[in-house]
C-alpha cells in the first residue's frame, strides 16, 4: 500500500510480524469501525424511504450546513409573510413556491455551498437533493412555528397557512420524484398539490366559489402553476456556467 | 476505452473555452498542462459530467453522459477533484469522505472499510476524527484526493492536486497516481511540469482552448531541445510548443 | 507516550492512541497467535482484539503490564474463535502454552500454567483411565486403535474415555475462563 506513513507494520519494538499476516489490512478494519458514523433511526428510516442512503444523508446533513439554512429561511419567512399580506388574490400564494424554491437552490448553490461544484458530479441527483434540502429547511421552519405559534398570533398565521401546508407539499414532490425516479415530475406534482391546496382553501373560505364555478378562472390559475414549476425547474438547472 | 472525445467545444457567451478537442484514453495517467485560461479546467469539467459541451461527441465509460442513467453509472465510478473544494467546516475528514462515498451510491456495507481505506490512502489517519477546520491547506487537499478516490474510480479526473502539498507529499501523491493509473484512467490537469514528468505516461499540452501538443513527456522534451526557455527539459518543452502554437 | 498512558488516551476515544498502541504491539501479537491459528484468522482474531481494546480500554487498570493486558484480550478472542470452530479442548492448550514465548509478563505465564495444571488434575489421578486416555491421545498423539491396544481395551471404551476426558477439562477450564468471568481481569 502506498501512502505518507510508514506501513502500519514498520514498528519499533519486539519482532516482526509474520510474513504471511497483512497489518495493514488489518489496521483497516480497526479504522473502518472505530471511524464510522453510525446513522441514527431517522436517517436509516429514511435511506429506506427515499431508497437512498446518500440523500438521506443529505437531508440529515441540511441544518448543519447553517449559513444555507439561514438564508433559505429568511426567503421563505418573506416569502409567507408576503402572503400574510395578501389581499385575498391569489397571485402572490401562488408565486410564493417559486420564490421559495429559488431561495433554497441560491442558499445551496454556488457561491454559498462550498462543496457545490463536487456536489454537481454526484450519482445522487443534485436536484433530488435540492428537493430533500426543501423539505428539511420547511420541516424544521415548520416545527420551530408550531413551538412560536404557542406564543405568538402571526407566527401561527405563518405556520398554518404557509410552513406546515409547504411542508406537505415537499413531502409530495420527494415522494413523487422518488418513485418516479424523476425529479422533475416531483416538483410538478408538488406543485400541482399546493395549487389544489389553495384552491380548495380559499373555497372553504367562500371567496372563492365563484372561481371554481366560473370556469374563466381556471385556465390562468393552471397557467400560473405551470410557471411557477417553470421557475422552480429553471432556477435549479445544471450548469452555472463559470470557467 | 474509457475517455473518447470528439471535437469537443465548449463556448461561454462568445468565449470559446474548448475549442475542437480529441482524445481517446484507457487506464493510464495522462497530463493536462497548459497556461491559465487554457480551458484546462473546462475540459476537465466536462468529463465530470458538471458542464455539457457545446457541441461535439463525449463517450465516458463507453457511456454517453447526456441521458440520466448512463450519467449516473458514469458518476458512480467517477471521481472529480474540483480545483477549488470547499469543504464543510464542521465536518471531520470522516464524514467528509463519506458524506461523498454516500452520494456517489456506494454500497452502505462497503462505507466504512473503502472510507478508512481511502483516509489512509493519502496519509490522514492521523486526523480522521478532526474537523476540517483544524487541518492545513495541503492536509485539506488531501482530504479532497481522498473523496475522489473512495470508490475506487474507474475514471479519476484531478485537477490541481498537489497544489498545497510539500516536496515530500508530492512523492508520495505520484506514487497514488501510478498505482491508479495501472487499472483506472487518471487525468491530472496542473501547471507543476515536474508532477506531469514524474507520473504520467501521456502528456496534452492546451493552449487558448486548443490541444497544441499530444504525446509522451519524452516527445514534449525532444521538442525543447534547442528551442525554449527554462530550467528543466520538460520546461524548455513546454515553452517551445507554446511559441511555436502562438507564432 | 507510554503504552498506560496509551490506553487510557484510548479510554477517552482517542483513536490515534489506539493507532500507536497497534503499530507496537500488532505485530508480537500476530506472531504469537500465528503459532497458534492460520494466517486469515490471526487476522479476524487481531482485529477483533484491537476493536476489544477500544471498547475497554476503561476496564484497564494500569500496572505496567499492558502487553500482557492486551494478549489476554486477544487470547480470549482466539478461544472465542476456536469454541465456534472446533475442539477448543485441544487448541486451547496450545493456545496457553504460547503464553510463555512472551518474555515480558510472566505472572501471566504463571497462571496459564496454574491453570492447565488444574484442568488436567481434574482428569482423575496419574494413570486413572480418563487421564491416561487424555495424555495417549492427546498428549502423544497416538491413535485409538495404538490407545486400545496399550491399555488393553476396545476402541469403543477408549472412544467414550476420549469423550469423558474431554468433558472434564472442558468443565474446569471453564471454570476458570476469562470469557465466562465476563470481561477483564
Amino acid at each position: 500500500m502506498t501512502g505518507w506513513d510508514e506501513p502500519m507494520s514498520g514498528h519499533r519494538e519486539a519482532g516482526p510480524a509474520p510474513g504471511d499476516v497483512d497489518l495493514d489490512r488489518v489496521w483497516l478494519g480497526v479504522a473502518a469501525q472505530v471511524w464510522r458514523r453510525r446513522p441514527g433511526p431517522a436517517e436509516r428510516a429514511a435511506g429506506r424511504l427515499l431508497r437512498s442512503p446518500g440523500l438521506a444523508r443529505a437531508l440529515v446533513t441540511t441544518p448543519s450546513l447553517l449559513l444555507g439554512w439561514v438564508i433559505a429561511t429568511v426567503v421563505i419567512l418573506l416569502a409567507g409573510a408576503g402572503i400574510a399580506l395578501g389581499t385575498g388574490t391569489p397571485w402572490v400564494a401562488l408565486l410564493a413556491p417559486a420564490v421559495a424554491a429559488a431561495g433554497i437552490a441560491y442558499a445551496y448553490g454556488p457561491g454559498i455551498d462550498p462543496a457545490w461544484e463536487l456536489s454537481q458530479s454526484m450519482a445522487v441527483s443534485d436536484r433530488m437533493v435540492l428537493l430533500v434540502r426543501a423539505l428539511a429547511v420547511f420541516g424544521l421552519n415548520a416545527v420551530l412555528g408550531l413551538a412560536a405559534s404557542a406564543a405568538s398570533g402571526a407566527a401561527a398565521a405563518v405556520t398554518f397557512g404557509w410552513l406546515v401546508p409547504m411542508t406537505a407539499v415537499c413531502a409530495l414532490a420527494l415522494a413523487t420524484a422518488t418513485v418516479t425516479k424523476s425529479p422533475n415530475v416531483g416538483v410538478a406534482a408538488g406543485s400541482a398539490g399546493w395549487v389544489i391546496a389553495l384552491l380548495s382553501g380559499k373555497a372553504a373560505d367562500g371567496q372563492f366559489t365563484a372561481a371554481i364555478t366560473d370556469a374563466s378562472f381556471v385556465l390562468p390559475y393552471l397557467a400560473l402553476a405551470v410557471c411557477c414549476a417553470a421557475v422552480v425547474l429553471f432556477v435549479t438547472r445544471i450548469p452555472r456556467g463559470t470557467r | 476505452m474509457n475517455v473518447e472525445l470528439t471535437d469537443l467545444n465548449r463556448k461561454f457567451g462568445h468565449t470559446r473555452a474548448v475549442a475542437g478537442v480529441s482524445l481517446e484514453a484507457g487506464p493510464g495517467v495522462f497530463g493536462l498542462l497548459g497556461p491559465n485560461g487554457a480551458g484546462k479546467t473546462s475540459l476537465l469539467r466536462m468529463m465530470a459530467t458538471v458542464l455539457p459541451p457545446t457541441s461535439g461527441k463525449l463517450r465516458l465509460l463507453e457511456r454517453d453522459p447526456g441521458s440520466y442513467g448512463p450519467r449516473r453509472e458514469i458518476r458512480r465510478r467517477l471521481g472529480y477533484l474540483p480545483q477549488n473544494l470547499g469543504y464543510y467546516p464542521g465536518f471531520t475528514v470522516a464524514d467528509f469522505v463519506e458524506y461523498f462515498a454516500l452520494l456517489k451510491d456506494m454500497p452502505p456495507g462497503q462505507v466504512p472499510r473503502a472510507v478508512a481505506a481511502a483516509i489512509e490512502h493519502v496519509g490522514l489517519g492521523d486526523r480522521a476524527r478532526s474537523k476540517l477546520r483544524t487541518l492545513s491547506g495541503g492536509m485539506l487537499r488531501r482530504a479532497g484526493i481522498a473523496q475522489a478516490i473512495v470508490n475506487e474510480p474507474e475514471l479519476l479526473l484531478l485537477d490541481e492536486p498537489t497544489a498545497g502539498l510539500d516536496p515530500e507529499q508530492r512523492v508520495s501523491f505520484r506514487a497514488l497516481l501510478r498505482d491508479f493509473g495501472q487499472r483506472s484512467t487518471v487525468i491530472v490537469s496542473t501547471h507543476l511540469v515536474e508532477d506531469v514528468a514524474a507520473a504520467c505516461t501521456e502528456v496534452m499540452l492546451m493552449d487558448a482552448g486548443r490541444v497544441v501538443f499530444h504525446g509522451t513527456p519524452g516527445e514534449l522534451i525532444a521538442r525543447g531541445e534547442g528551442h525554449g526557455v527554462g530550467d528543466a527539459p520538460l520546461e524548455r518543452g513546454y515553452s517551445a510548443v507554446l511559441a511555436a502554437a502562438r507564432s | 507516550m507510554d503504552d498506560d498512558a496509551l490506553i487510557a488516551a484510548v479510554a477517552r476515544r482517542d483513536d490515534t492512541a489506539l493507532r500507536e498502541l497497534f503499530s507496537r504491539h500488532a505485530p508480537w501479537l500476530a506472531a504469537r497467535l500465528r503459532g497458534v491459528l492460520p494466517a486469515a484468522e490471526v487476522e479476524d482474531v487481531l482485529q477483533e482484539t484491537f476493536l476489544a481494546v477500544w471498547r475497554g480500554a476503561a476496564g484497564y487498570r494500569p500496572e505496567g503490564v499492558a502487553g500482557g493486558w492486551i494478549w489476554g484480550i486477544a487470547r480470549r478472542q482466539a478461544a472465542l474463535w476456536l469454541r465456534r470452530r472446533g475442539p477448543a479442548e485441544l487448541l486451547l492448550p496450545a493456545l496457553i502454552a504460547a503464553d510463555g514465548q512472551h518474555p515480558g509478563d510472566p505472572a501471566e505465564a504463571a497462571v496459564s500454567r496454574v491453570e492447565l495444571a488444574r484442568a488436567v488434575g481434574a482428569l482423575g489421578p496419574e494413570g486413572g483411565p480418563a487421564r491416561e486416555t487424555w495424555r495417549l491421545m492427546y498428549v502423544e498423539d497416538k491413535s485409538v486403535a495404538e490407545v486400545a491396544e496399550l491399555m488393553g481395551v476396545s476402541a469403543g471404551t477408549v472412544k467414550s474415555r476420549a469423550h469423558r476426558a474431554r468433558r472434564l477439562m472442558r468443565a474446569a477450564l471453564r471454570q476458570h475462563d476469562p470469557v465466562s468471568e465476563g470481561g477483564g481481569r
